[in-house]
């Protein structure tokens, strides 16, 4: 295939107009053993035979019927207008909307995007997004940093693993160090030299913590200290108390659960909110609302833009330039989708399905639900043996829940399960029946 | 473009103009500067009290297209600064030297004030910096 | 265009909106049982909409956006592409967009990103691959973090590193991210790195490296090349190529023979996945053998027993983002590299660079072009010797009044009034020739009619918006 218009009389003609013989001469500047005589690559192929070519490749990834499995990435249904509205080639071809004027229609989409999370999470002020939740946590962190100018970061245990280890990647960057530390012990940590406290609501076992009184007891003993949260599928949002009522400073969360496939892990999409006094230290992209120079009407436009890293390059906190924009689109209309009505069902539904699977079993001998605190749509199982568990489960095409000795070792007998909305009544019996046959092939109970 | 630059004022290569009275010296981008800079949106002062060495950059002085650095041009102790910028902070661009001034300094070394430029130097150094 | 009443929230009714909910098919408690009831919230500020109104909405925004899809995008240093068809039903088809990034059946992602990380290796010359950082300036991050680490592990403290004043503005804030201070080098009257100048630097001792783009901002290449790497070499530094540029190159040219230790592409601009309004992006990191080890993780690598991943923290700078990187756009890359094959990747090389000089060589007799010379991709103009005082936004804005999207403007920052044009491969000869019409009949505009430019835009859904005002009194949300 190749998406070249020109035929040779065109290029005949172009290469007369500029004055050359042939296209080699265009690159004459280029020494002569830098030139490669080809790529050692397969010839193209055309659509159809592209398309043959993925598809038995697709093959070799399995598609379950029904997921149990979250840590991190959720299947939830999403409406059909979310893939309507970002197929339009007008949105997805687009370029960043420094243009404003010939821009108008994606730039109120993404002013509209920080307005749904503005309202969603109570937050003052959200940004056009970031990469995903794991780098909106690090750096959320290294704002912290530079507003506070302290350079030592608190982490609550909780935090999902993989985002422990990109905060601290990105920390070692700036030379800032990283405590992790268990819930109950936070306040013999702090101190007036912590820039910020970084835990995550639901955690990564699923619990619920008590936010506020979390805030209230980190702000007492280090009032400067910034208070960071981080979510993993805020469709809890549906039910629990938004960040902006708590006393966050900064929300990060992960908006892949907000209208976005799967897709083995990405693109997903990085929420960041936070309070209005920290405005000018946000990093990524913020569109505004404005007036004409010479004229009445109102129009949106990329505002702020000193921020960021091509007026102030090395005194840039942030170096980020594309984000994730059209995932943002995808939010924007799962959220509008769905409505107040909608996000509460959802929302709702999700705990009382996790809810009922927890109840189911606790009937079967064997198995023990560790959380003791509330859990939203994920919680963490004791099992009598996880990897029968995970055989039983495949056989029944059902995505298993997560072992977690991928990573924590020394948790070899549990699993993280996820139950959403989108598992009917007809998968949790057969994923009740797979918790039984584990059992019965496993624990000698 | 005629740019104004009071001639009892002192001024530093970077942009800043000094009007010492008695131990203050109170701190200004010049007239240059502003228009460089453009439309001025935004000035972040650092806190009162903190004292620093000639040099250092004080403020940031943002605006629509670039954000520039506000250097101390002198050692001192900050005592205040211009809160009416951040409702005006087009006052930097209508009248730099006047409703538009930043920062007021208590002298630490008064020794630094003869090393300032005078109005002739500094329209010197716009004069090679236009070419 | 009234905005209050025209932004979606405005289109809410007291409708219960439950089209996308599923029926609840289990028993339930009360939700007090299940969550304490002060964790509840209180109502969502978020209004139920009915479907037929959404669609409407959106429809009617993407009819005021402009799209590559409708015409031109001669954005410089962007390579604004067409974004094949075929490469977004793949990305959507079932065994791709369903499958979670933890599930242990997951050979054919595994394997599609081993297969272009080994394209990508053959394009580039370089010898390992990461596909996890999510955007070049991810990327650039990556790469900086590698020279860190090498360096690190050496017992050497290098920590400056080299960039010309042309370069990207992602380039010296990644370089900052990553620890280091930045060195800006004056590029000669040639647009090229002076040699000289470069040994100085590289001479103090403590300069990790540079950062090139080439050819660079300007659309040249520098001839010096070979030069400039080896001298950063001599000095022990390493040398990062931003491969933003690479699209000229691509089948004619490699970073690794050019002398590069590591390089960033841009899946988003060289290899077609859609720029997406500004995302999602991916910019895989290439490296040489040596500093493979240093590459993050986890490492898709080739094994006896098949594609195996690696999580060896030992010497990896770690993980840079949660789970496999970008690869919903991975895939649509990896799709482009398939269809277009050794020869059309050769092809688009060449063509890029033919349309840029059949654009810069019109449009050079009406518009002053600072660096004379033949360029590849794309090409500087500047608003100098414009009549009547007219500035690059005055003209940028007059095309947007054509119906064709501005070039880059004010970049790179070393030519006063810029205006940066890259056409890329895709566009037909008759595109180019409208654009350089209308740049014919904007120049004689600005000579007799300038207020027209001084105005513009006048037919476009809105004028020149109030940027200060934006930025004094920011409105971020409704």
């Amino acid at each position: 295939m190749d998406f070249i218009s020109h035929d040779d009389d065109a290029i005949t003609e172009m290469l007369k107009v500029i004055g050359v013989d042939k296209i080699e001469d265009l690159f004459k500047d280029i020494p002569k053993d830098l030139i490669i005589n080809g790529l050692n690559l397969p010839e193209g192929l055309s659509e159809p035979d592209v398309l043959k070519k993925l598809k038995e490749l697709g093959k070799k990834n399995t598609i379950y019927a029904n997921s149990f499995l979250g840590a991190g990435c959720y299947f939830h249904y999403i409406p059909t207008l979310v893939d309507f509205v970002v197929s339009r080639s007008e949105f997805y071809t687009s370029y960043t909307p420094y243009q404003a004027e010939a821009s108008q229609g994606y730039l109120q989409a993404i002013y509209e995007y920080q307005s749904v999370i503005s309202r969603l999470t109570q937050m003052d002020v959200a940004n056009a997004s970031m990469y995903d939740g794991s780098t909106a946590l690090a750096e959320a962190a290294i704002m912290a940093s530079i507003i506070t100018r302290k350079n030592q970061i608190i982490l609550l245990e909780g935090v999902h693993p993989e985002y422990i280890e990109v905060v601290n990647t990105y920390c070692w960057g700036q030379n800032i160090t990283l405590k992790i530390v268990p819930l109950d012990k936070v306040e013999d940590e702090l101190n007036q030299e912590i820039a910020a406290v970084l835990f995550q609501s639901p955690n990564f076992f699923g619990n619920i913590e008590d936010v506020s009184v979390l805030v209230k007891k980190i702000t007492d003993k280090a009032p400067n200290c910034l208070l960071i949260q981080c979510m993993t599928d805020p469709t809890c949002l549906g039910i629990l108390k938004p960040p902006g009522e708590t006393g966050v400073d900064i929300f990060v969360a992960e908006g892949q659960s907000f209208g976005i496939n799967p897709s083995f892990g990405g693109p997903g999409l990085g929420i960041f909110a936070t309070k209005e006094k920290f405005l000018r230290k946000i990093p990524g992209r913020l569109v505004g609302k404005t007036k004409e120079i010479n004229g009445e009407r109102e129009g949106f436009l990329l505002t702020l833009q000193a921020r960021e890293q091509h007026i102030r390059r090395e005194k840039a906190s942030s170096n980020i330039c594309t984000n994730q924009a059209l995932c943002s689109l995808s939010a924007l209309i799962y959220l509008v989708s769905l409505g107040k009505t909608g996000l509460t069902k959802i929302a709702t539904q999700n705990f009382q399905k996790a809810h009922y699977v927890k109840k189911k079993i606790k009937e079967i001998p064997g198995y023990e639900i560790l959380n003791i605190k509330p859990t939203y749509n994920e919680f963490i199982v004791k099992c009598p043996d996880v990897d029968s568990l995970i055989q039983e489960c495949k056989k029944l095409n059902l995505l298993p829940p997560l072992p977690l000795s991928k990573y924590y070792p020394e948790m070899k007998d549990v699993a993280l399960v996820c139950v959403t909305e989108s598992n009917s009544r007809e998968s949790i019996e057969k994923f009740i029946k797979a918790l039984e046959l584990a059992n019965n092939k496993g624990g000698r109970n | 473009m005629e740019h104004e630059f009071p001639s009892e004022l002192k001024y530093l290569q970077t942009h800043e103009w000094v009007r010492i009275q008695d131990n203050i010296a109170i701190i200004g981008i010049t007239d240059y500067a502003q228009h460089q800079l453009g439309d001025i949106v935004y000035v972040e002062f650092p806190e009162i009290g903190t004292t620093l060495k000639k040099g250092s950059n004080v403020a940031e002085i943002e605006s629509v297209k670039a954000v520039g650095e506000l250097m101390m041009p002198l050692s001192g102790k900050i005592i205040e600064v211009n809160t009416g910028l951040v409702d005006n902070p087009e006052s930097v661009n209508s009248s730099p030297y006047g409703t538009g001034w930043m920062l007021k300094i208590e002298i630490t070394n008064e020794g630094e004030i003869d090393e300032l430029l005078t109005v002739e130097a500094y329209k010197k150094i716009i004069e090679a910096e236009k070419k | 265009m009234d905005t209050k009443d025209s932004l979606i929230f405005e289109k809410g009714n007291k409708k219960a909106q439950t089209n996308f909910v599923p029926k609840l098919d289990i028993e339930c408690d009360e939700l007090e049982e299940i969550i304490p009831k002060k964790f509840i919230r209180d109502e969502i500020q978020i209004p139920d909409i009915p479907e037929v109104e959404i669609v409407r909405h959106y429809v009617k925004l993407s009819k005021i956006n402009y799209g590559l899809d409708s015409g031109i995008y001669p954005l410089g240093s962007c390579t604004m592409k067409y974004n094949p068809k075929i490469n977004e039903h793949i990305a959507r088809l079932a065994e791709f967009s369903q499958i979670h990034p933890l599930q242990e059946e997951n050979e054919g992602a595994l394997q599609l990103i081993h297969n272009i990380s080994n394209m990508l290796g053959e394009i580039t010359g370089m010898d390992g691959f990461t596909l996890q950082p999510a955007a070049g300036a991810h990327g650039e991050l990556v790469g900086l973090l590698i020279m860190k680490k090498f360096f690190e592990t050496k017992g050497v403290v290098k920590n400056k590193i080299i960039v010309p004043d042309s370069a990207h503005g992602t380039n010296p804030a990644s370089a900052k991210m990553a620890g280091f201070s930045i060195i800006e080098l004056q590029s000669n009257d040639y647009g090229e790195v002076p040699l000289d100048h470069l040994e100085f630097a590289m001479k103090q001792g403590d300069v990790a490296g540079i950062m090139l783009t080439n050819p660079n901002t300007l659309g040249v290449f520098d001839r010096q090349i070979k030069d400039i790497t080896r001298i950063v070499h001599k000095y022990g530094g390493l040398c990062y190529y931003d491969g933003a540029n690479l699209n000229p190159m691509l089948g004619i040219c490699r970073p690794r023979d050019m002398g590069f230790d590591i390089v960033h592409l841009n899946l988003h601009k060289t290899f077609s996945t859609p720029h997406g309004g500004g995302g999602p992006g991916s910019g895989p990191v290439g490296v040489t053998n040596e500093l493979i080890p240093f590459l993050p993780i986890p490492c898709i690598i080739s094994a006896e027993n098949g594609i195996v991943c690696s999580h060896d923290k030992f010497h990896s700078i770690g993980r840079i983002k949660a789970f496999w990187g970008n690869f919903g756009i991975i895939l649509r890359a990896y799709v482009y590299i398939l269809s277009l094959g050794a020869e059309g990747l050769k092809r688009v090389g060449q063509i890029a660079v033919l349309n840029a000089n059949y654009l810069k060589s019109q449009l050079q007799k009406k518009y002053y072009l600072p660096y004379n010379r033949v360029c590849q991709h794309e090409f500087v103009l500047s608003d100098k010797d414009m009549p009547n005082e007219i500035t690059t936004e005055d003209i940028a804005k007059r095309i947007l009044d054509y119906g064709f999207y501005a070039p880059t403007i004010y970049f790179p920052l070393i030519v006063n009034g810029a205006l940066m044009i890259e056409p890329t491969e895709t566009e037909s000869k008759n595109s180019l020739d409208n654009f350089v019409e209308v740049m014919e009949k904007i120049y004689y505009e600005a000579l007799n009619n300038p207020e027209k430019l001084k105005n513009a835009p006048l037919n476009t859904p809105i004028g020149r918006l109030d940027a200060v005002n934006a930025a004094r009194n920011p409105i971020l949300h409704d």
